[in-house]
């Protein structure tokens, strides 16, 4: 579950169905909008958010993602062509991740599919992509539906997420399975996703119940709402890339910009052994990586967004997004590489404000732990996180 | 949804007489002059390969039809301009009895204002033995030659687009091969529109009707439109009877040219089998593994080339399960939206002064002027019949003495632009007929009266008897457009083993088959490197 670029110069966000709840706690009144809907930046204060998180349980306004509710025979056959994610092999209850890709094998978007009942699938996904999807439905016995409008979503997360859920009466879900029922006419569902290493539920539910649902979690269980600075903080942690951030979606992108999973690290997320999907014939024939998206723990207080990374004084890549990071006491920042890195060689990041070079080095994250497993899995020689050139 | 799973091969239906065939090293289904191609192709390479038609007949489009006169007439096309030479030369299909009945033909040009012009069939030297003002000559004759030569650099181009490559990356590198004085004038060549170009070369004037009229004929790009100067150099870059630019009426109609290619894959022992109808493309993982036929029956081999619609081969045969989103966009999103109608009539009598029998042996064109051209596409981009249309006629009986008949002769016409019709009910037809009929008025004065059985083919008609979609047979879209489509289609999707030589892969109008010589070589290399 990764928020997308945001867009602050949007001048009238919509608002969310939870607008009105996460104003009331918004003490720091700082919001930006994502995908044109109002979304906090701060609540409060960031870094007691990001311990909430860690240790508490904290609950997000998920409503500014793309949700789609897809419907029919073939919806698992639609999605597993859309998506990376083995959507026609998912049990009900069951969810995937995966990525949406072009048909050069470039990564347009990440996406999340679950499965509800035998027919009824929902995709959640960072960016819209309403048209792409309607393209796709064609010549497939399934209907699409974009359910944003309709529906509210609350994530919940933190190592309490489900205590919280019980003592707020709510159904919880397993460990890989979604809970989902009819509340008025729509879908609800609850399902479990994984934010960083934090484990955590998605409540999707109809927006009339927005308020009484927030009010219940804050209340009965103690959760603390967080916002995007926060999760920013987690994201870097968990080494997940930041669409429009990162990268550039590929159908937005210029020629050199689109990245493919390998690149973008997460080449795990688009097996060529499984299925079909859009865009795997290319990436069959694609040639190794030229650059790659790697975390690194900065030695430093701050870094900025383009700041060059150079390794034996040659300039190599530029630092895509960074923020602190207080469980490594460092940087954390996504940097884009088109040069080898070896771990533990310096490098220099410049321009940084305290100083001209500071060490940065690559990190294993959730995500690069991800994929390094399903390499070795594959067969596939795995060189340091850098070694893009495999 | 009718769609092939990708990775899971499908067990046969279980159905009598249904059965696996295998030991085939290619399949080309299709059997229209590119299918042929390919399938002589790799048959002369030595590979077991079979021919595949849903129709009884060979030819696709092209075919000898008994007409409402009780005449026989060929479907299709008219004349040969645009014949590939290396698939003539490699198929030896002069051995296979190509013969030409008349090469270099002349053009007649008739304008609205009753004049005339005849044109050489040589356009090297056409401007020089063209009547007329020196300074219009010299002007024409100057054209003739930077159009030419751009037309034989884009050449490899048109006849092989490459697989994935977009359209400013073919044209750059068509462009690479000139020198770098000319760059300039050929990169706007492939850019401007007809009516830019030529406004800077000539006056107003029959010149300059002609030219946007033959830039502009049988073609999907107003004269107006950005790249549809194009067309015209597609058009030059064809040849017929070993000259470039010409036109050529085949011994025995352009059905002739079929029968040749027939000829040349029954000689390379490529198995044909007409009225066979292939229900699914088999694709195992990312391969093509074969076909499965209706009845259930399976053909498989490693090599498939499709010379068929490509939305046929895509959308029905393999399914939107298995082909790329973007793919299956562009395969979809074009409409077309202008067709041309061929009209074949008999007309009572035969010609008794010496200049009408010269002229009945040349190509005769109508070309309404500029002005009336772009009121025409209007007007059948709305989808209403223009009132004045460009016209083709050729008299098959005067070009070929097989052809000639005692008392009347077969007028075979070309109309052009006229609204695509998928679906055409009686009301449209004899309002299409008609109109044709009005501008045929403009050639032959006295043509209504001594008109015999009228016989008109459109789109729909084609389609209904080949099989395919009347889509198939609408003017083709820019020569840009088109490329963007060929160099996808040439991908295959990605497919490994299938190659596509349909009219998507195809650049221009007309009876060529370098599509097919294309995709059998493309077949041919691959499985000699063994992929």
């Amino acid at each position: 579950m990764i928020f997308p670029a945001e867009d602050p110069r949007l001048n009238a966000p919509r608002p969310t169905a939870l607008v009105a709840a996460a104003a009331s706690a918004c003490e720091a009144n700082i919001w930006t909008s994502v995908n044109g809907w109002s979304a906090v930046r701060v609540f409060t204060d960031v870094n007691k958010e990001y311990e909430v998180a860690k240790k508490g349980v904290a609950i997000a306004d998920l409503g500014p993602m793309a949700r789609y509710a897809i419907r029919g025979g073939d919806a698992g056959a639609f999605l597993a062509r859309a998506t990376t994610a083995p959507a026609s092999r998912l049990e009900v209850g069951e969810s995937a991740r995966g990525l949406m890709l072009d048909d050069r094998g470039r990564v347009i978007d990440l996406a999340e599919v679950s499965r509800l009942s035998g027919d009824l699938f929902l995709l959640t996904a960072p960016q819209p992509h309403a048209r792409r999807l309607q393209l796709a439905l064609r010549g497939f016995d399934a209907v699409i539906e974009d359910i944003g409008r309709q529906v509210a979503a609350l994530g919940v997360f933190g190592p309490g997420a489900n205590d919280a859920l019980a003592a707020a009466g709510m159904k919880t879900p397993g460990d890989s399975v979604a809970a989902s029922a009819m509340v008025r006419g729509v879908e609800t569902a609850a399902r479990p996703i994984q934010f960083s290493a934090l484990p955590g539920v998605e409540l999707v539910f109809p927006k009339e119940e927005a308020l009484t649902v927030w009010e219940r979690l804050t209340r009965r269980s103690g959760a603390e709402p967080i916002g995007l600075d926060a999760f920013e903080m987690l994201r870097l942690e968990s080494g997940a890339p930041r669409p429009g951030v990162d990268f550039v979606a590929a159908d937005r992108a210029q020629d050199d910009e689109a990245m493919t999973p390998a690149e973008l690290g997460l080449a795990h997320l688009a097996p060529l052994d499984r299925g079909w999907f859009n865009g795997r014939r290319a990436l069959r024939d694609a040639q190794a990586a030229m650059r790659r998206l790697v975390t690194l723990a900065i030695d430093d207080e701050s870094a900025a967004a383009g700041a060059e990374i150079t390794a034996g004084g040659k300039p190599i890549g530029r630092i895509t997004s960074w923020a602190w990071s207080p469980a490594a006491r460092r940087v954390a920042a996504f940097a884009q590489l088109s040069g080898t890195m070896k771990n533990g060689e310096l490098a220099a990041a410049r321009p940084l404000p305290a100083s001209g070079r500071v060490s940065a080095k690559p990190v294993e994250t959730a995500e690069s732990a991800l994929e390094r497993a399903f390499l070795e899995a594959q067969g596939l020689a795995h060189g340091p996180a850098t070694d893009f050139r495999r | 949804m009718a769609t092939t799973d990708a990775s899971e091969p499908e067990a046969s239906e279980d159905r009598p007489g249904a059965r696996i065939e295998g030991g085939i090293d290619a399949i080309v289904i299709g059997a229209d002059a590119d299918g042929l191609t390919a399938a002589a192709y790799l048959g002369k390479a030595g590979l077991k390969t079979i021919l595949i038609d849903a129709a009884a007949v060979l030819g696709g489009p092209i075919r000898t039809r008994r007409l409402a006169g009780g005449v026989d007439g060929v479907d299709g096309e008219h004349l040969a301009f645009m014949l590939d030479p290396e698939a003539i030369a490699d198929l030896e299909l002069y051995r296979y009895g190509l013969n030409f009945a008349a090469r270099r033909l002349d053009t007649v040009y008739f304008f609205d204002d009753g004049e005339m012009l005849r044109l050489d069939g040589d356009l090297q030297n056409a401007a020089a033995l063209m009547e007329g003002d020196e300074d219009v000559k010299a002007a024409l004759g100057e054209f003739f030659r930077d159009a030419m030569a751009a037309a034989v650099l884009m050449r490899p181009a048109f006849d092989a687009p490459r697989a994935g490559r977009a359209p400013a990356r073919q044209l750059q590198k068509a462009l690479s091969q000139a020198a770098a004085s000319d760059v300039r004038r050929l990169a706007r060549y492939a850019t401007a529109s007809v009516d830019d170009v030529l406004d800077d070369l000539f006056a107003d004037g029959p010149v300059k009707t002609l030219l946007t009229c033959e830039a502009a004929f049988r073609s999907g790009a107003p004269p107006h439109e950005p790249y549809s100067f194009m067309g015209l150099i597609r058009r030059y870059a064809g040849e017929a009877a070993g000259l470039q630019g010409a036109q050529a009426y085949p011994e025995g109609g352009c059905v002739a040219v079929i029968d040749a290619l027939r000829r040349a894959a029954q000689g390379a022992k490529v198995d044909i089998r007409a009225a066979t109808y292939v229900d699914k493309l088999l694709i195992e993982g990312d391969r093509v593994a074969g076909v499965m036929l209706r009845g259930g029956g399976q053909l498989r081999a490693p090599i498939v080339v499709a010379s068929l619609d490509a939305r046929q081969v895509f959308l029905d045969m393999i399914g939107p399960g298995a082909i790329d989103i973007e793919f299956q966009h562009m395969l979809m999103r074009d409409r077309p939206a202008y067709a041309s109608a061929r009209l074949q009539a008999t007309l009572k009598g035969v010609a008794k002064d010496e200049k009408t029998r010269e002229n009945m042996m040349r190509r005769i064109v109508y070309a309404p002027s500029p002005a009336f051209l772009q009121t025409a596409f209007m007007d059948a981009r709305e989808g209403r019949i223009p009132e004045t249309l460009m016209l083709e006629v050729i008299f098959p009986g005067a070009l070929d003495p097989q052809a000639a008949l005692e008392s009347e002769q077969l007028l075979s016409v070309f109309a052009h632009p006229l609204p695509f019709d998928a679906a055409v009910d009686d009301d449209r037809r004899e309002a299409i007929r008609n109109a044709i009929l009005v501008s045929l008025e403009t050639i032959l004065p006295d043509a209504q009266k001594r008109l015999g059985a009228v016989d008109l083919s459109l789109p729909s008609d084609l389609a209904a008897a080949t099989g395919a979609r009347p889509e198939a047979y609408a003017a083709e879209a820019g020569v840009m457009r088109q490329w963007a489509l060929a160099g996808a289609c040439a991908s295959a999707g990605g497919i490994r083993g299938l190659y596509c030589c349909g009219p998507e892969a195809r650049i221009g109008t007309g009876l060529s088959f370098a599509a097919g010589r294309a995709a059998a070589k493309t077949a041919l290399r691959d499985f000699k490197r063994g992929e």
